[in-house]
């Protein structure tokens, strides 16, 4: 009878202790999911503006660098060459660069822009969900993505083909 | 030191134990005879326990009343810290690391670095929270079973100074009584008495023992288990995803929009705004010269998307589930979606235009065709001709020579078309097409249409090819599956508290020595009304007494 009342008292603190466990764990989880320098960036699907689907995990074992940019955003329209310039002297290293274009805005505003600038690289069309997923505030913001998965590097504002070489080199290291 | 826990009545009770479990002897030697301390009966609670392990202690503390007091008080003293200024979730759209400081200051930057701008989502709070409800069922258990267990093993003639210290006491001799066979009728006569007042009666020879409305006893341990489930709920809410679910959308009267996380999408079909008319409003609102709106209604159709639904490059092809007027407090409902009007915001924009393709010169009208600022198509057939869409900047800009777009949405829509067709060039004739009457002026569409060499004019006939909106309706989205436990909880508890608060348990004891009546009473509340109740039935048995008189006058020193 004592025996089974102990019993009774463990299982019940027991029981709390992951009742408490649990909950305290999944709101430390829910903040996990924004995307932050040294988590694994999460995984999305977009279509492109040259009609295919672009999946982030179909360029798994490649680095990866993602820029959130709008034709209405100033700062995003001026990198625009040195992230083409990039993506050109890199293309044989295997680095992959995905222009996501935010807001949803019209296709031919976006189609227009990108044969004005001749970018080349693929521009995925994203209606405010891949945005919220990563959390993003402020444009133009890019993610480098190593070829592990990992976010290496989340750079808001502009920038210049300097600091896109260091930083792609950074990435090209990881990856040995 | 061992203590000696044998009553003299031969039962042996756990240490600590207050008043014998069987016979109700105080355990405690003290020669006072102020009433006793009746909580559960005198019984051992777990907690009180002699021997003391780790799990011991800490079943202790949480059995402990007073840590539950201040495990409440530090609750609601976190709870009032988040409502200092708004919560984060307050905000529809806003960056809370530079909302707070631009807002509060600098108290508005400690506010936002403590994490106190979601205070109810921190860890603290819910392990407040958790901590709490291991209070409620620990306490509840720690008290409960030993009080089930008291009153389910009453012994019925208890010891004299059990009887003699409770509250109310009467004590006397009763004449004519000459042996126990006439002590037993006696207490006969008065278990008949009580049971006509719904009384338990059970007799032991010349003692008794009546009962009434024992399930009083269970009211706060009822009202404990809804509190629990209450809780568990709440915490079931945070932990299982998509059980609950908050989701804001902004919706252009006219637009459909997908609820976010969801397979449904709202189109606002219509939306209504009623104002108060003057003579309505206070003289004060009028000089303001604020407008205060009386009703406003978005008309929302909800449809659920049953293909193409994550599918990049296709329509999703919508079904419709159900349509309903939301106004404030008037929710659509579809399956336990709810909908909520939140508020509205007037959005003036353009939506779509039925232009016109016309000569420059003879005016003569080729065709009409629809055009659409939110995505538009990039080609178009009007007549005989071909119009391919080459450039759209939904607000216009143009900078340093360079067009651009300001910004996403619509606000000056400017188009640039280039046009094939009988007597125009192969490569197309190029032409620049702005929607809206006044941005044709500032950017002189015509005089740069006609520097081009343009022959044609796209224009707009009258007020009915143009698709205006006006206002953009704010809704919510909620989901909360857990709500009918959450109302289950709250009714136990209801119930609970009702029982423990109209009745109360009411218990009398009598023993008869020979001649000798000893009568003691108690209950949990209303004292008044149980003297009563004894006066009354005693006088049936023809003792006169005054119902104060039988309350046990020695007072606690």
């Amino acid at each position: 009878m004592k025996k089974n009342k102990k019993w009774i008292q463990y299982a019940i603190l027991i029981l709390f202790v992951v009742i408490a466990g649990v909950t305290l764990f999944s709101s430390v989880l829910s903040n996990e999911d924004i995307p932050e320098v040294g988590k694994i960036a999460p995984d999305f699907t977009l279509g492109g503006l040259d009609g295919q689907v672009y999946r982030l995990s179909d360029f798994a074992g490649q680095p990866v660098i993602v820029n959130f940019w709008g034709t209405f955003c100033e700062p995003c329209v001026r990198e625009m060459p040195a992230i083409e310039d990039i993506y050109k002297k890199y293309q044989s290293k295997d680095v992959v660069v995905l222009g996501v274009n935010l807001n949803g805005e019209p296709e031919v505003t976006v189609r227009s822009f990108v044969n004005q600038v001749g970018v080349t690289f693929p521009i995925l069309l994203d209606n405010r969900v891949v945005s919220e997923q990563y959390d993003v505030k402020y444009y133009p913001t890019t993610f480098f993505i190593d070829s592990k998965g990992k976010i290496i590097e989340k750079k808001i504002g502009e920038m210049n083909e300097s600091y896109l070489i260091q930083t792609v080199n950074k990435l090209l290291a990881e990856k040995e | 030191m061992i203590q000696n826990t044998k009553c003299e009545c031969g039962h042996q009770n756990p240490v600590n134990t207050v008043l014998c479990e069987s016979c109700g002897k105080p355990l405690i030697e003290d020669q006072s005879m102020e009433p006793l301390e009746m909580r559960y009966d005198g019984v051992v609670r777990r907690s009180q326990r002699g021997t003391k392990s780790v799990i011991d202690v800490v079943w202790s503390f949480f059995s402990s009343v007073k840590v539950a007091i201040y495990l409440i008080f530090l609750t609601l003293c976190g709870a009032s810290l988040g409502t200092i200024y708004p919560q984060e979730n307050t905000f529809i759209n806003i960056d809370p690391a530079t909302y707070y400081p631009e807002t509060y200051g600098t108290m508005g930057e400690i506010y936002y670095t403590l994490g106190l701008s979601h205070t109810y989502d921190s860890w603290w709070f819910k392990l407040l929270l958790i901590m709490i409800g291991t209070s409620l069922v620990i306490c509840s258990l720690d008290r409960v079973l030993p009080l089930y267990k008291a009153l389910s093993k009453q012994k019925i003639r208890k010891h004299e100074r059990f009887i003699s210290r409770q509250k109310i006491v009467y004590t006397g001799e009763i004449k004519g009584i000459q042996d126990e066979k006439e002590a037993e009728k006696w207490v006969e006569e008065f278990s008949a008495i009580l049971k006509k007042k719904f009384y338990r009666v059970t007799t032991d020879g010349s003692a008794l023992l009546a009962e009434k409305n024992r399930f009083s006893r269970w009211g706060p341990y009822i009202n404990h288990i809804g509190l629990i489930i209450f809780l568990l709920a709440v915490l079931l809410r945070i932990i299982v995803p998509g059980w609950y679910m908050e989701q804001y959308m902004d919706v252009l009267d006219g637009d459909t929009v997908q609820v976010p996380g969801t397979n449904y999408y709202v189109e606002n079909e219509g939306f209504t705004v009623e104002y108060y008319s003057e003579d309505e409003l206070a003289e004060e609102t009028i000089e303001k010269g604020k407008v205060i709106p009386e009703l406003f209604e978005t008309k929302a159709v909800l449809y659920e998307c049953v293909e193409n639904c994550n599918d990049p490059f296709m329509e999703p092809i919508l079904e419709e589930v159900t349509r309903h007027p939301i106004q404030v407090n008037k929710p659509l409902k579809y399956n336990g979606l709810l909908i909520y009007q939140m508020g509205y915001e007037e959005t003036p924009l353009l939506r779509s235009v039925n232009a016109t393709l016309k000569g420059r010169e003879s005016g003569e009208e080729y065709g009409q065709f629809v055009l659409e600022m939110d995505n538009p198509k990039s080609n178009y057939e009007v007549g005989e001709y071909q119009l391919e869409l080459v450039s759209y900047y939904p607000d216009f800009k143009f900078e340093n020579g360079v067009a651009g777009t300001k910004s996403s949405d619509p606000n000056t829509p400017a188009f640039i078309f280039s046009i094939t067709g009988p007597g125009l060039p192969d490569e197309g004739e190029i032409n620049m097409y702005f929607p809206i009457p006044q941005h044709k002026v500032i950017y002189q569409e015509d005089q740069v249409n006609e520097a081009a060499g343009s022959t044609l004019v796209i224009d707009v006939g009258s007020m009915q090819d143009v698709d205006f909106s006006i206002y953009t309706s704010f809704l919510s989205a909620r989901k909360d599956t857990i709500l009918p436990m959450i109302w289950v909880g709250a009714a136990i508890s209801m119930i609970g508290l009702i029982m423990g608060f109209y009745w109360n348990h009411r218990r009398i004891w009598i023993r008869m020595d020979g001649k000798q009546l000893l009568l003691g009473a108690h209950s949990n509340k209303n004292w008044f009304g149980l003297r009563k109740e004894v006066a009354l039935a005693l006088e049936k048995q023809g003792i006169k007494v005054e119902p104060k008189s039988l309350e046990n006058e020695v007072k606690k020193s």
